[in-house]
């Protein structure tokens, strides 16, 4: 009995890995053309830092980047590792899994006879995103990010960005030269070709052995906790809402398809909690939580998760209300 | 003199070799019809071919002159871990349990609006026999047609088990059962849990528990088959 258990996580692991896994590479080879095209990442310092602006603008970004949540991290890592402001990281981060041309098209193939989920889809993606990147941007940068990316920030931040007590070096108070500044200024000597590939090689293998440690425990509490329990209360307003959230962290299904998936449910549950799942599992899932891992210390991770948590059952509530 | 090999790139090239060699051979063994929805094959075959192409790069460097790299032991231990879970996952292929993956499942109940057209009775697969119903749920109107369908035999609780298909959106994670209800010939052993059937018959109406009239049905032969090439139905 056990031993079947066993060996229909280890099927369940391997399609979960298997179909990530393109994904992931579209993500690391997208991230490795930025450094081609733009080395040095000029354009990432020019996105607007303002705390609405700065989120809404990464968001917009998910439109140019045709992957879902997992093909994100390594992206949204280059931009935050090449100096892009907070805000706008952390938006595409959180918003482009959903704001993108294929998970709209599919979101819409899925529900074609609900057309408000296909408005109100987006526009909660976009608000999870920028209250999320409002709220981590209130940790501070140190508090916030790995260690090794926040090193890789500061090359690329501009010193005044940075908090005097975090600098290692430059004169406090003192305006930079100006020939210091222009220098600093010039499009940095595109990086070698071997050394691009060799980046690319280390950074998928490294998100790979991650996204097989998801993988796992995903496939492991989808064999051994029956899904029926987190389906039992589909009409309890806010118990529906909490069940689908909690489905949507375990089952940890691509943005690209999970509308597909919520069909097969679609009929048993309230739309707040419909609309819940697709909103949430984009943003963390249980595949997702080592990737990010990459990204932010634990307390972040603590943070995103509690966060997006409270604003997806706020707005699947507030749906509840409006469409019953 | 030849350049010195380099040896973090070796190892590179071989952890992404492995993985372009996993994504490729599920490609072509058929362990993809069994793990996810068609339409992502090509895409994980394009991912086999572009790791490929990526794992010969990181090879030319190995051989290639360049600055050498300075031994990283948190890269080598990534490199290590990274190649042994590819030879794992290509040495052990999948062997699920269907009927212990759909107890665990909740039926699938898309709601169908109207089916844009109905086979003749005899070629209806399992699933467009269940979604048929869906759209139709007057019984009478199936009551003697004739049957030909295959599947897994699904234990139910508390009732006789079902023939069941798994219907798969995306990947395995998601698949959701589908079963129709089979009257087995009395004073038979019973088929154990996940064996497929080929089951031609009628179906045929009787009473359900809660007294209203429910198609089941009725076969006049039972043939255990191996399990298909493409298991899971859209």
């Amino acid at each position: 009995m056990i031993l079947t258990r066993l060996a229909t996580a280890w099927a369940l692991f391997q399609g979960l890995l298997i179909e990530a896994l393109p994904f992931l590479l579209i993500g690391v080879l997208i991230s490795a053309g930025a450094r081609w095209f733009a080395p040095g990442g000029r354009w990432l310092r020019r996105l607007p830092s303002h705390p609405l602006l700065g989120p809404l603008t990464g968001a917009a970004l998910g439109f140019a980047l045709p992957a879902c949540e997992c093909g994100n991290v390594p992206v949204a890592r280059r931009m935050l590792s090449g100096g892009a402001p907070l805000g706008a990281g952390l938006g595409f981060l959180f918003a482009a899994p959903v704001l993108n041309p294929i998970v709209i098209a599919s979101t819409w193939a899925a529900f074609p006879d609900q057309p408000w989920l296909l408005l109100a889809r987006p526009v909660g993606a976009v608000m999870v995103a920028v209250g999320l990147a409002l709220l981590l941007g209130l940790v501070g940068e140190p508090a916030l990010l790995q260690a090794d990316l926040l090193a890789e920030r500061r090359l690329h931040q501009p010193l005044a960005a940075v908090g005097l007590l975090e600098r290692s070096s430059g004169l406090v108070g003192a305006p930079a030269p100006p020939a210091l500044g222009a220098a600093a200024d010039a499009a940095p000597p595109r990086p070698p070709l071997a050394e691009l590939m060799k980046h690319a090689s280390q950074e998928f293998l490294q998100l790979a052995l991650l996204l097989v440690m998801g993988c796992v425990i995903a496939a492991l509490v989808q064999s051994f906790v029956p899904r029926s329990w987190l389906l039992a209360v589909g009409g309890a307003p806010t118990l529906s809402i909490l069940a689908l959230m909690l489905l949507a962290l375990v089952v940890s299904v691509c943005s690209s398809v999970d509308a597909f998936l919520a069909l097969s449910f679609a009929a048993q549950v309230t739309p707040g909690a419909l609309l819940a799942f697709l909103l949430l599992g984009p943003v963390i899932d249980l595949k997702l939580v080592s990737l990010l891992g990459l990204l932010f210390r634990p307390r972040g991770l603590v943070l995103t998760t509690a966060g997006a948590g409270l604003m997806v059952l706020l707005i699947g509530q507030w749906v509840n209300l409006w469409r019953q | 003199m030849p350049p010195p090999l380099q040896r973090a790139a070796l190892w590179r090239a071989a952890s992404l070799g492995l993985w372009a060699v996993v994504l490729l051979v599920s490609s072509v063994d058929g362990r993809l019809d069994l793990l996810l929805r068609a339409v992502f094959h090509p895409l994980v075959a394009l991912a086999g071919l572009l790791l490929l192409l990526v794992a010969l790069v990181q090879l030319r460097l190995a051989f290639g002159a360049g600055r050498r790299e300075r031994g990283d032991r948190r890269q080598a231990r990534t490199l290590l871990l990274t190649a042994a879970i590819a030879l794992l996952v290509l040495l052990l292929p999948p062997a699920p349990s269907f009927a212990d993956l759909a107890g665990q499942r909740p039926r699938d109940e898309t709601a169908e609006s109207e089916l844009s057209f109905v086979l003749p009775p005899a070629q209806r697969s399992l699933t467009d026999w269940v979604r048929l119903l869906r759209s139709q749920p007057d019984p009478r109107l199936f009551a003697g047609d004739p049957v030909r369908i295959s599947g897994f035999v699904l234990p139910m609780p508390g009732e006789p088990p079902q023939l069941a298909r798994l219907l798969v959106r995306c990947c395995l994670a998601d698949a959701s059962p589908v079963g129709l209800p089979v009257r087995w010939p009395a004073g038979e052993p019973p088929f154990p849990a996940d064996q497929w059937l080929a089951i031609d018959g009628v179906m045929g109406l009787k009473q359900g528990p809660d007294g209203a009239e429910r198609l089941e049905v009725i076969p006049s032969r039972i043939r255990p088959i191996p399990r298909p090439a493409r298991p899971l139905e859209p």
